[in-house]
């Protein structure tokens, strides 16, 4: 039996004297959409950042067995370079072969430009980019914050593409405001507290 | 001071009682010691400057030790011992360098000489207060932690290449030959006794400090944390 | 409170091809390059400074030719020391301005790669400005060339030590306010021994002296090179989880 991607137990994040996240039994499997709900400062995105492994736990342990990729909100990029290279650079870090005619190829079925410098982006392009960036390094682990943000109707269709597609051979964690997502998740966990 | 409750606190207690005690006895000894042959009685600063830079070099090694073990077991109580040594080796630290330049005045005519000894005190200085600036810059107690104990390693790592390159550079650099141990040709046996009681009395004197600033640290946090 | 806290990652990277070595670190110095050339807003900025910085001292310490020989070693280095924390920033800064170090930590495997990344970045820009400092020296304060590849030599070993400790430093304040007066606080003092060195090799290469010479110096800058690249490459991943 594969173990679970990621697996938490009694996890707890505080920072500073606040307890953000108590107490956190899950598990997400390869295959499932995880849908985070909750008010601003729920401790959604921590929660993301947790799964990621950019924040370590306070408090309970978190099991990985995976890679994990992450969609912030709002996404960041290198101002000064192209969309393209971007992409190709993302690749290179992570280790893997560049193919640049597949970079552009993930590009325009963005629908994004491959030259135009990243700072003439708008914010809804940023998203598209972050979007492709994570379909070429295909993650194990896909962890995306209010990804429908800033996106328009088609933007929003090729993330849900997309999504479906990255189903079939990952698990989605999906932080948001948008109760539409509850639809499509294997699990919806509403967390509560924080600033409201 | 005395109004310690808790059994475990009894020896730092003891500590501190021992070490005051000790110190008078070194403070009368190295009064009652007869003066150097050269110096006179201007030699009694040794008594003072001579522990102090000991308890200092002491305190930094220390903080060394608590930064590594903070880094391998992550327990904030190292990380506050980490950071009591630092302080209470600066303090130390600067009354050697004080008491240093008070007998350099008279003996060698200058405040300050860049004697390899000095100069890397100096340095040495410089690192550690740079330390307690990071420490107050940072208001995220892991962060904070993660960041002094690199530099308190880091700064410990750096006190034996500074002496050696101080010591090169001077060597190359022929002007004055002033050593700190110059001057100490012969002890009498009353000096060197004084000498050993006031290290002994200095160094219970850092242990007991240590863990009364410990536990002060540890009450401090207990109180924000409850609050 | 008394909660045990601890993280096991197991095999994270099992799926990814096996590439994490050498050509990352390579991409990684070079990626930045690009950008920082492109940004243009650190190098050029520093290297102005330095010139400005040069007059500065020329006028205070010459007029008198072999005033300005005797200090030129010193200046050299002391330059040097100044324009590199200038530009320690920027090995983390760039990350910082366009917010993509998270995106950076997240990239698989352990996290030294990224420390030899922006330390040979760091290196290469150093070495820049100091050949640009070399030749400037050599114009305003008539240090002798003549045993130039030495002379690259002793530069190459002491911005080494310099990019090892600013390197890391930069990399454990990148996310701290205040972090551009924090930063030369605590990089001057640790360098100390690598401008002591790096000037009296200089000054011996400057009076002629013979190679043999001035190995000694050569030895304790590599002695703290290697000390420092080694240590701070295994603190730095400490330094930068969050």
């Amino acid at each position: 039996m594969t173990p679970p991607l990621v697996k938490t137990e009694g996890l707890g994040k505080r920072f500073g004297q606040d307890w953000v996240l108590q107490n956190l039994n899950l598990s997400l499997e390869r295959g499932e959409l995880l849908v985070l709900l909750g008010p601003n400062g729920a401790g959604k995105t921590t929660l993301l950042k947790l799964f990621s492994g950019l924040l370590r736990p306070t408090a309970g342990t978190i099991t990985h067995s995976g890679t994990p990729g992450f969609v912030a909100n709002p996404p960041a990029f290198h101002r000064h370079f192209s969309g393209l290279e971007n992409l190709a650079y993302a690749l290179r870090l992570a280790g893997r072969p560049v193919d640049l005619a597949q970079v552009s190829d993930a590009l325009s079925q963005m629908g994004l430009p491959p030259a135009k410098a990243v700072m003439n982006y708008s914010s809804g392009m940023k998203k598209r980019l972050a979007l492709a960036r994570l379909s070429l390094l295909r993650p194990d682990l896909w962890l995306l914050d209010e990804p429908e943000a800033a996106l328009d109707t088609e933007g929003r269709k090729l993330l849900e593409g997309m999504l479906s597609e990255a189903r079939k051979f990952a698990g989605v964690v999906v932080a948001t405001h948008e109760r539409s997502w509850v639809g499509q998740a294997s699990r919806v966990l509403t967390l509560g507290g924080g600033a409201g | 001071m005395q109004k310690i409750q808790k059994p475990g606190d009894l020896v730092t207690t003891l500590l501190v009682g021992l070490g005051l005690t000790l110190l008078a006895v070194g403070f009368y000894f190295a009064l009652a010691a007869p003066p150097d042959a050269n110096q006179g009685y201007l030699a009694r600063i040794m008594y003072l400057h001579v522990p102090s830079a000991w308890v200092g070099y002491l305190a930094f090694f220390s903080a060394l030790l608590y930064s590594a073990a903070y880094l391998i077991w992550r327990r904030p109580g190292l990380d506050r011992m980490a950071a009591a040594s630092v302080e209470i080796g600066l303090v130390f630290l600067g009354l050697a360098l004080v008491t240093g330049m008070l007998w350099a005045r008279p003996t060698w005519g200058v405040y300050w000489t860049w004697e390899p000894r000095l100069t890397t005190t100096a340095i040495l200085f410089a690192v550690y207060v740079g330390y307690l600036v990071l420490r107050s810059a940072i208001e995220d107690p892991d962060l904070r932690a993660k960041a002094s104990a690199a530099v308190g390693i880091l700064g410990a790592i750096n006190v034996p290449i500074s002496y050696m390159s101080v010591k090169w550079w001077r060597s190359l650099h022929q002007t004055q030959s002033l050593d700190l141990t110059t001057g100490k040709v012969h002890m009498d046996g009353a000096m060197v006794l004084a000498l050993l009681v006031n290290l002994a009395a200095f160094s219970i004197l850092f242990l007991a400090l240590l863990r009364l600033r410990g536990l002060l640290e540890k009450r401090g946090g207990k109180l924000v944390s409850e609050a | 409170m008394n909660r045990t806290s601890q993280v096991s990652v197991t095999s994270r990277s099992g799926a990814q091809p096996a590439l994490f070595g050498l050509p990352r670190v390579f991409w990684l110095a070079w990626r930045d390059l690009t950008l920082e050339f492109r940004g243009r807003a650190g190098l050029l900025a520093a290297v102005f400074f330095l010139a400005t910085m040069l007059l500065i001292l020329g006028l205070a310490l010459g007029p008198l030719r072999s005033d300005l020989e005797k200090a030129a070693p010193g200046v050299l280095w002391v330059s040097l020391a100044f324009a590199g924390s200038l530009l320690a920033g920027r090995a983390f800064g760039l990350e910082v301005e366009d917010g993509t170090l998270d995106d950076l930590l997240l990239t698989p495997g352990s996290k030294e790669w990224i420390y030899f990344g922006k330390f040979l970045f760091q290196l290469m820009l150093l070495l820049l400005v100091a050949l640009a400092l070399l030749v400037m020296t050599a114009g305003l304060f008539y240090l002798p060339l003549k045993a130039w590849p030495a002379l690259l030599f002793t530069v190459f070993l002491g911005t080494i030590g310099y990019a090892a400790i600013s390197t890391f430093y930069a990399g454990l304040l990148a996310r701290l306010r205040g972090r551009e007066v924090l930063l030369p606080l605590l990089l001057f003092p640790l360098v100390v021994p690598v401008v002591l060195a790096a000037v009296r090799a200089t000054a011996g290469l400057a009076q002629g002296l013979p190679v043999a010479e001035v190995a000694d110096w050569w030895r304790l800058l590599l002695v703290f090179d290697a000390v420092y690249v080694t240590v701070c490459s295994l603190l730095f991943p400490l330094a930068l989880e969050g």
